[in-house]
């Protein structure tokens, strides 16, 4: 049975993604922040901050204890925060970039070294399409997304050898408590910009994500947008 | 905790492994005095990645302790632990003395 590790399940995209993967049969852990009650068949969740890399390595280490390999990683956790750039706290950039790019990296270290022990594996980052529009009004959200696209390129060349295939899937909008404290003008103009006026429903953007996540012909190091973008 | 033999051990037959691995028989033969990484190395990085990566884990089944052999400060210093077999011993018996007790 195929073992899948998911970032950010408690709610949202990466509840919705667990949910999927096990209706497929597939073993899921889960990390979110805060304690999860949610225990269907086949999943098990661990409170773990991201931004954490002891908490990290503790968290996998329990995981492949037992000689468990872990098959796919998707680091989903996120953060986001709509400011002018001119007003951002700092604060605010610093939360940005410890969750969506050092809470990605160290996963990806840490669960990068089970599967080149395995030789094999595969990563998908989340991001977003607001890094491809270069999105006004999401500086440090699109510069901590950025960072992620860059560390999937470098980590797809340098862990190709030892078998692992690393992308990006970037989203746009998608109908989630991340996008509540959106206005719906804002959201409708970008949906219009992304060719997606109707917007993008959690199922939606599951079907995207998992179908270039178990591609067997998913690109080591490509990153897909969802809406009219051309391939990455 | 890991005497410095036994850690060479482990250091040893993990080379030995990848050196099956890599079709290297000359990792199968190694001694504390190979060297691992450099101009006249037997890995090149790709290898000691994975060298490093599965040690970790076989520290781990050996002494039940989460090692991070490349930390800043092995990374840092100016005979790398990553050089020698033997250096490499010396360094995961070092890292485990340092930890607090489990």
């Amino acid at each position: 049975m195929p073992l899948a590790l998911i970032t950010g399940t408690s709610r949202g995209l990466g509840r919705a993604l667990a949910e999927r993967l096990l209706a497929q049969g597939w073993t899921v852990h889960g990390f979110s922040r805060q304690p999860d009650a949610w225990a269907p068949p086949g999943f098990v969740a661990q409170a773990v901050d991201v931004g954490d890399p002891v908490a990290v390595r503790s968290a996998v280490a329990a995981i492949t204890a037992g000689g468990a390999t872990i098959d796919l990683l998707i680091n989903n956790a996120g953060a986001a925060a709509m400011n002018a750039l001119l007003l951002t706290p700092p604060e605010v950039a610093a939360d940005l970039i410890r969750v969506n790019y050092l809470g990605t990296f160290h996963c990806l270290q840490t669960v990068g070294k089970a599967m080149v022990r395995a030789r094999r594996g595969r990563i998908i980052n989340v991001t977003t399409v607001a890094v491809p529009l270069a999105l006004e009004g999401e500086a440090a959200y699109v510069a901590s997304k950025a960072a992620v696209e860059a560390l999937t390129r470098v980590a797809a060349r340098e862990l190709a050898p030892q078998g692992l295939v690393i992308a990006a899937v970037g989203l746009g909008p998608v109908d989630t408590r991340l996008t509540k404290a959106v206005g719906a003008a804002p959201l409708a103009r970008l949906n219009q910009r992304i060719g997606r006026p109707a917007g993008t429903t959690i199922a939606e953007a599951v079907d995207f994500l998992l179908g270039h996540a178990l591609d067997p012909h998913l690109a080591n190091g490509s990153i897909h947008y969802l809406g009219d973008f051309p391939p990455a | 905790m890991l005497t410095r033999p036994e850690a060479l051990q482990l250091v040893l037959h993990r080379l030995a492994a990848l050196g099956r691995e890599l079709g290297k028989p000359e990792l199968e033969r190694a001694d504390e005095q190979t060297r691992l990484f450099g101009e006249t190395a037997q890995l090149d990085s790709i290898g000691l990645v994975t060298l490093i990566a599965d040690l970790e884990e076989d520290i781990r089944r050996a002494t039940g302790r989460d090692v991070v052999l490349a930390d800043e400060k092995a990374m840092s210093r100016l005979t790398s632990p990553f050089r020698r077999a033997g250096l490499l011993a010396d360094h995961i018996v070092a890292t485990l003395g340092a930890m607090p007790p489990a």
